[in-house]
Order: structure tokens, then C-alpha cells, then sequence
């Protein structure tokens, strides 16, 4: 198989990485979720992207 | 001077949320999705497997346009998807939960309410089409061949005034519902209906802001913006404006009610 070219790759990666980090570090600090805590976490690290996103729109608690 | 209190306290309050972190980035994966994919479909579909020996793929070259409208593909199905569903509890939410009648006690004009509250939205929206399509242009011309900066920024300016009247929709349906849920189904579906119109009556309308990416792509491959571009660009705009006045005295009106 041909060589994949990684560096190419990189800036989705880390896209995806960013995206995970903030939403983790945003549902540790934040008081209160939508539904249990342990879910959410469970959603943004098991479903790359989609689930920080999701996180992010339905998970945060409207003040 | 009002204005810009309000105005600050939105971008601070999409900071707080996170918005302008997680948006930038959702948009500039949904922009370099496509042209990546395809550069490496051949890699993909060898890896997968499955073919008898012997087939052989007769896989499109894409010319740098083709590439570039595939980004604003992606970005008018589920850029707009994340377009509504960010914006859609700006008001309504605030409404909801009490906020909005605390900002509205003190002599804050309604006008300014609305208007910052868009023009913030407007801010982060135009700032994340900006980096996607940047990511999007670079990935362009180191994959598939030079697209000029020049077209990058007319598709981007032009692109940008569709997600401008997706804001204005969504600003409008939370003037009227208190439920976020119902301002991204009728902003979704306004967006549905005005697409299906345009489909059924291409004859008649010509300018219909549905329009706005075939627009785009003829003139990236004519190099030249005709006038059909500019009108439609113009009755999106004015179609924008013309909706958050009306959100102005809607809102004003629910207010003075309630």
C-alpha cells in the first residue's frame, strides 16, 4: 500500500483533537448539563466530531 | 454607545459558550472534508478492497472551481444545519429564561437588542466562512491546482451574503417563537420551501437568493461576475435587512404584549 501523507491529515486531526479537548475541558468546569454528566462525556469521546458538537448545542444549559 | 455595551456583552457571551472556539472549527472541517476525501479516494477505495483484479477506476479530475464548490456544498447542507442550530436559541433562549426581561427593564431600545444580537451572530458566522475557506483555497492549490486569492474572496464575500440571510431567518423566527426547538424547524423549513420554489419557478426567478451558488460557479468559470450575481446578491441582502426590521417591531410588539 502507498505511503499515506500524514501531513496532509495533520490539520484534521488536530481539528478533531481541538474539538474534543475544549468540550471535555467546557464539561468539567461547567456546573450544570442537559442529562447527566458521564453521558456527555461518554458522547464527545466516543463520537469524534459530531459529539463535541452535539455537546456544545444540546448539552450546555441554556442560562 | 448603547450599542456597543450590547454588542460586546453577545461576544462575550460567545466566548463564554465556547462559540467562537468550537464554530471556526466545525466550519473549516466541513469546508476540507470534501477535497481531502476525494484526493485520497483512490488510497481509500484500494484500502477497502473488495474489487476484482483488473478493475479499473476512471476517477474525475477535479479542476480547482469544481473543488472550491464543494466546500460551499457541504457548507449549504450542514454549515447551515450548524448555522440554525447555533443561533437558535439567542433570543428565544434568553426570553425563556428571563434574561431578555432583565436587559429590556432598563431603557435599552429594541432596535439595539436585535440588531447586536445579529450583527455578533453576522461577526462570527463571516469569520468562520473566512477560515474554512482559507483552509479550504490552501488545500485547493496544493492538491489540485492554483485557484487565484482574487476568486477566493469573491466566493467568499458572495457565499457569505447566503449565510447572511440564514442568520436574518433564524433572527426573524426568534422574534416570534419562545422555543428554540420551533425557530430551527421553521427557519429549516423556510430554507426547504424557498429552495423548492426556486426549483419549481427557475423561469420567473431568476434572483431567487437560492440561486447564489450556481451564480458562483459560473463565475468562476467564466472569470467574470455577471449581473445576475450582483442582483441576486442584492435581493439576499435586501431580503436580510428587510427581515431583521421586521423581527425589530415583531419582537416589540410580543414585548409590549407580554
Amino acid at each position: 500500500m502507498e505511503t499515506i501523507n500524514w501531513a496532509l491529515l495533520a490539520p484534521l486531526l488536530i481539528i478533531e483533537f481541538l474539538l474534543l479537548i475544549v468540550a471535555i475541558v467546557d464539561l468539567i468546569k461547567v456546573k450544570e448539563t442537559n442529562g447527566p454528566k458521564w453521558m456527555w462525556a461518554l458522547i464527545i469521546i466516543v463520537i469524534s466530531i459530531i459529539g463535541p458538537v452535539l455537546y456544545f448545542i444540546f448539552g450546555r444549559r441554556q442560562r | 454607545m448603547q450599542w456597543s455595551t450590547l454588542f460586546q456583552k453577545e461576544l462575550l457571551e460567545n466566548w463564554r459558550n465556547k462559540k467562537w472556539i468550537w464554530v471556526p472549527l466545525v466550519i473549516i472541517l466541513l469546508s476540507i472534508m470534501d477535497p481531502i476525501t476525494n484526493y485520497f479516494l483512490p488510497q481509500i477505495i484500494e484500502s477497502v478492497g473488495g474489487m476484482p483484479d483488473g478493475t479499473v477506476f476512471e476517477l474525475p479530475d477535479f479542476s480547482p472551481s469544481e473543488v472550491i464548490m464543494m466546500s460551499l456544498s457541504q457548507l449549504s447542507s450542514l454549515g447551515v444545519l450548524v448555522i440554525v442550530l447555533l443561533s437558535m436559541g439567542t433570543i428565544s433562549g434568553e426570553r425563556k429564561s428571563g434574561v431578555s426581561e432583565l436587559i429590556l427593564v432598563k431603557p435599552v431600545s429594541y432596535s439595539n437588542y436585535i440588531t447586536s444580537k445579529w450583527l455578533s451572530l453576522l461577526l462570527l458566522v463571516w469569520l468562520s466562512l473566512f477560515l474554512g475557506l482559507l483552509m479550504s483555497w490552501y488545500y485547493t492549490n496544493i492538491l489540485y491546482g492554483t485557484l487565484s486569492f482574487v476568486d477566493f474572496t469573491k466566493v467568499f464575500f458572495f457565499y457569505g451574503i447566503w449565510l447572511t440571510l440564514v442568520v436574518s431567518l433564524s433572527i426573524f423566527y426568534n422574534s416570534i417563537f419562545k422555543s428554540s426547538g420551533l425557530v430551527a424547524f421553521f427557519t429549516i423549513l423556510t430554507i426547504m420551501i424557498m429552495s423548492i420554489i426556486t426549483k419549481i419557478f427557475h423561469h420567473v426567478l431568476d434572483w431567487s437568493p437560492n440561486n447564489l451558488s450556481i451564480y458562483i460557479q459560473e463565475m468562476l468559470t467564466a472569470e467574470k461576475i455577471n449581473g445576475d450575481l450582483w442582483a441576486t446578491s442584492g435581493v439576499a441582502l435586501a431580503i436580510s435587512v428587510l427581515l431583521v426590521l421586521v423581527s425589530i417591531q415583531m419582537f416589540k410588539r410580543k414585548e409590549m404584549a407580554g
